[in-house]
């Protein structure tokens, strides 16, 4: 009974207009009120005691870090690399272009920003050497969904505090299928390209290939802070977040400096000896670095990330409140009897899985949907052994997957919004890369090995308790 | 009255972003600490830990501010206008009815329910009247009271004071919206402002 009546309150107020966050708090809310014994107190004690959980810790730091690196530089080398690498196969701006989102995506762990920061560059150089609108729009909205596949990734995050799994072995099992999905798009589009005979480029050279690397790596370092840090054991996931904020504000301001008070200061200039630049930029640093701290950019930025964080904490914080609800109420035990009564194979479930979450993902923002998902799918794929990290990675490509699909498909958007094409033509561009994402959705489905060979490789078999 | 809305806009933002600010410098230092030099402090979680709930407490009204806060628009926005209106009113009501409840539940007695089941208010009433201190932040020791920790009602303040705050924003919006100020109290999409920043970059 007060699951029908805190279901049914749920999708009444979604689906007129009251945000996710609140239809999720108030219908908990109104349940706890009205017909359970439970108190109001111990739902307002939730809102504070979210913040306790120490792996959610880690979501505001990664945003920080993914908005650092968004200030425009970083993509420039980035794609510089990658066309560097890449460019002289055929349809090579379109592969260079996938390789840079997975780059980025290692770098953001957001797919709209990753979309934005590579697409911004990325359509513009494809249309310049002849490849249609429509295809290089294709192309950077599907391979724009890798940022949260590729880790580090947000929503690993929140599965990982939802089901109390190790973030480590989470982003680690990321990296195996966000490699494979971008191989199978650059493939895919090589075809496409041999077939059409699409323009390449002459081999940029060994010379510009480690020039290009040197300049980007500064950015990609960051991913060797991160995943090193967290599997040498030197920190923790949370730790390696606020790390990799302060790094990347290094970045933007201090080494590429995209932004703040050196912005435009060259670290040296054509006819300087290396002591004259050596002492200029010293002299730069110590006078004007320290006002970083209060310049308008670096306020703007840490405005945007606080942003962010608030509008996905407070939907992630009420659907702790609504998860809350649902197990104290033993809807998911309700559940797992039923689906294990009618005598589910594991195949079956993931499908059954599979269908709610690409429905969901049609209509809730991913970290949400995943925190009402989750609880009550986890104890049924425990019962019948599925692996956790592989239940994880499968929920996550369901939701990239959601993001190129109307009616709501956060890619097509920000995609239709850079190019100015209709969302009716960029849904039809996307579709046959969207094809690939899908056949790459059955894959980790039923290769369960694609997502839990690295993590066990590296950090022994998982220990299930439950 | 423009400029103080202006002012009062700026000091908000000020607030999130120093909170976020604080929060990584903490954290950052506890690290740079803990590894380099094989010190650091007890109190480093649990002051970011209070920064965290202050974020998003805070943070909330400020969202239906800024009108950032997601939602689904695709069903209202089929209806007609003054169905699609008052969709949008009921949105801003439920908004309110959400903020008051979790303040206090009380107000479920005057319709013949039951009562007794707190809220906000009450349970930060209760650190409050016992006072008991934090787990490890611990006061400079020119105010030492009877405890010589943060007493926890100090950190637990922003929770009725969040919710009041958001209570009141979305009575606002409810007015803006009665009187086609405002669309919606709802974003339809989490990238709304990132493509009104770089609207048709690689247009023709």
């Amino acid at each position: 009974m007060e699951s029908i009546v805190l279901f049914g309150l749920l999708f009444l107020f979604l689906f007129l207009g009251v945000p996710v966050a609140v239809s999720l708090g108030l219908s908990s809310v109104l349940v706890i009120a009205f017909l359970s014994v439970d108190s109001v107190s111990s739902v307002a004690l939730q809102l504070l005691n979210a913040s306790q959980k120490y792996t959610l810790l880690a979501i505001p730091f990664f945003i920080l870090a993914s908005t650092f690196m968004s200030t425009g530089g970083v993509a420039k080398r980035i794609i510089r690399f990658s066309v560097a690498t890449m460019g002289h196969l055929r349809g090579g701006l379109a592969i260079s272009s996938v390789f840079a989102c997975m780059l980025f995506a290692a770098l953001s762990g957001s797919s709209p920003a990753t979309v934005v920061a590579i697409g911004g560059i990325a359509i513009a150089a494809m249309r310049q050497v002849g490849y249609t609108k429509d295809f290089a729009a294709g192309v950077i909205a599907n391979a724009g969904t890798l940022g949260i596949l590729i880790p580090p990734s947000i929503v690993m995050v929140v599965y990982a505090a939802a089901t109390d799994v190790s973030v480590g072995r989470m982003f680690l099992g990321g990296v195996i299928p966000g490699l494979l999905a971008g191989v199978m798009l650059m493939t895919v589009i090589y075809i496409y390209a041999r077939i059409k005979n699409m323009p390449k480029r002459e081999f940029a050279g060994f010379q510009e290939i480690l020039e290009s690397a040197a300049s980007a790596s500064w950015g990609l370092l960051l991913i060797i802070i991160i995943l090193g840090g967290i599997y040498s054991g030197v920190f923790t996931p949370t730790e390696a977040a606020a790390v990799a904020a302060v790094y990347s504000f290094l970045i933007a301001t201090l080494i590429y400096r995209d932004m703040g008070p050196l912005k435009d200061v060259p670290w040296k200039t054509a006819g300087e000896s290396y002591s004259q630049s050596a002492m200029r930029n010293l002299g730069a640093i110590v006078t004007k670095f320290p006002m970083t701290f209060f310049h308008s950019e670096t306020r703007s930025v840490m405005v945007d990330g606080a942003k962010t964080t608030i509008m996905l904490m407070f939907i992630i914080v009420n659907a702790l409140v609504f998860s809350h609800v649902l197990v104290s109420e033993r809807i998911p035990d309700l559940i797992t009897d039923l689906m294990l009564g009618a005598g589910f194979e594991w195949w079956q479930f993931l499908i059954v899985v599979n269908i709610i979450l690409l429905i969901g993902g049609q209509f809730m923002e991913p970290s949400g949907l995943l925190l009402i998902v989750a609880p009550v799918v986890f104890p049924i794929a425990m019962q019948l052994g599925i692996d956790p990290i592989h239940l994880g990675i499968m929920m996550i490509v369901n939701m990239e997957i959601g993001m190129i699909t109307p009616p709501i498909g956060l890619n097509l958007f920000v995609t239709s919004g850079i190019t100015g094409m209709s969302m009716e033509r960029v849904v039809k561009a996307a579709m046959p890369f969207c094809a690939v994402l899908f056949v790459f959705l059955i894959l980790v489905t039923y290769i369960p090995i694609i997502s839990t060979w690295l993590p066990t490789l590296m950090m022994g078999p998982e220990i299930i308790t439950r | 009255m423009k400029k103080i809305s202006k002012l009062v806009d700026r000091l908000e933002e000020d607030f999130i972003a120093i909170i976020l600010g604080l929060m990584v410098i903490v954290t950052f230092t506890q690290v740079v600490a803990r590894y380099g030099f094989n010190a650091g402090w007890g109190s480093a979680l649990e002051i970011t830990q209070v920064l965290f709930a202050w974020l998003t407490l805070f943070g909330m009204s400020y969202g239906i501010k800024r009108g950032f806060h997601l939602g689904v628009d695709i069903l209202i926005r089929r209806f007609p206008k003054r169905m699609f209106k008052a969709c949008a009113v009921f949105g801003a009501l439920a908004c309110i009815v959400y903020g008051i409840t979790l303040i206090s539940a009380e107000w479920i007695s005057l319709f013949g329910f039951e009562s007794g089941k707190g809220g906000a208010w009450k349970y930060w009433k209760l650190f409050y009247d016992a006072g008991f201190g934090m787990e490890a932040i611990s006061l400079p020791e020119f105010i030492y009271g009877p405890d010589e920790r943060l007493p926890r009602w100090i950190a637990y303040i922003m929770l009725p004071l969040g919710l009041a705050l958001f209570v009141f924003r979305c009575t606002q919006a409810l007015y803006a919206i009665v009187t086609g100020d405002r669309e919606m109290i709802i974003a339809s999409h989490e990238a709304e402002e990132l493509i009104e920043n770089n609207k048709n970059i690689v247009a023709d």
